[in-house]
């Protein structure tokens, strides 16, 4: 019979006779995963940003005037959708670490709820905007088209985002209603990263676009 | 929800720290930080509309007032961005190559970003 050793028992823990890792291995895999398509999804959206900094700068009487076609209060509400959604979200991941499986599907749900509300937001904004002339306009160079391709880049491409969101968010209750993260609740936790990160982002967007 | 008053350890304590005070509150931490997501956030609109109102008031000093409200608005954002980050993504939990994992590209964009406002908007004559 081998030695008994510290690295032997670790080595027990984490494989089993098959190679396979264990769970704390598995689920500390998963979360790095998509830590890094989180990171490159910061370099994404930076492009867009610094695009619209710079369009910022050079051309600061066209984005004030469309601050004050834009207003605030939409957005404003709209943020604050967003950011309940990302309790709810840490919420519902707290509510199955608890062992409540009802609990995790109701504030999922609210976080769903949230995205779709936000999404709702974002519809009646573009269609006011374009109402306003605000378009991406792809065959004249006027000020607004300019000003609109900068704005929508950003913000349809976050909208695209919370939309995927709110599709995993439906799958994750589908599956947790089956009772899939009864024991192991890393598919929340990776929901969870995803729908936070989302947030982060619309909260810079917020404040560089529509607020400075 | 009358589990989470048993767990009183950790993240899932409904009993938070605040200035040296002891306050209980249903999720705990997590319900604070939105608590202070939402407050920053009415500091960030009503700053950005009071800044925009003096900036159209002092023309003059547009320009001083306009870095104000960007350093301002920004370090709000950031302070919201972290809170995030921090307690609700769980970054204080995890090892630190997570942090460097989120860190690294955020430092090279911030440093793509500084290098392409150097450019000159109709770009350098010789």
């Amino acid at each position: 019979m081998a030695e008994l050793t510290a690295d032997s028992l670790h080595a027990v823990a984490t494989h089993d006779d098959h190679g396979h890792i264990s769970e704390d291995e598995h689920n500390s895999n998963m979360k790095l995963g998509l830590w890094l398509y989180l990171a490159s999804e910061i370099v994404i959206f930076s492009i867009m940003i610094v695009g619209y900094i710079i369009f910022r700068i050079n051309e600061e009487d066209i984005v004030a005037q469309a601050h004050d076609e834009l207003g605030v209060a939409l957005v404003t509400a709209n943020t604050f959708v967003l950011l309940a959604s990302s309790f709810f979200m840490v919420m519902g991941l707290r509510a199955m670490q608890q062992g409540n499986r009802s609990g995790m599907l109701r504030w999922i749900g609210l976080t769903a709820l949230g995205g779709i509300v936000f999404l709702g937001g974002q519809y009646i904004e573009y269609s006011e905007l374009a109402h306003l002339g605000i378009v991406l306009g792809f065959d004249d160079a006027s000020a607004w088209s300019t000003f609109g391709m900068r704005f929508y880049a950003p913000t349809f491409f976050h909208g695209a985002h919370v939309f995927v969101g709110v599709l995993w968010a439906l799958e994750v209750m589908r599956r947790g209603a089956k009772g899939r993260y009864d024991n192991n609740p890393i598919g929340i936790e990776m929901f969870g990263l995803y729908w936070h990160f989302v947030d982060v982002v619309w909260i810079m967007l917020f404040t560089l676009i529509y607020l400075v | 929800m009358a589990e989470a008053t048993h767990h009183n350890s950790g993240h899932h304590s409904n009993t938070v720290r605040l200035l040296g005070r002891k306050i209980t509150v249903e999720g705990g931490i997590y319900t604070v930080v939105f608590g202070a997501l939402a407050l920053l956030t009415v500091i960030e609109v009503l700053s950005a509309e009071f800044l925009k109102g003096a900036i159209h008031d002092a023309p003059s000093a547009a320009a001083t007032l306009q870095a104000i409200k960007a350093i301002v608005l920004l370090g709000i954002a950031i302070i919201k961005s972290s809170l995030v980050i921090w307690f609700y993504m769980h970054l204080r939990e995890e090892k630190p190559l997570i942090a460097v994992v989120i860190l690294l590209p955020l430092l090279v964009a911030t440093l793509s970003i500084m290098f392409l406002l150097a450019i000159p908007p109709l770009g350098y004559t010789l």
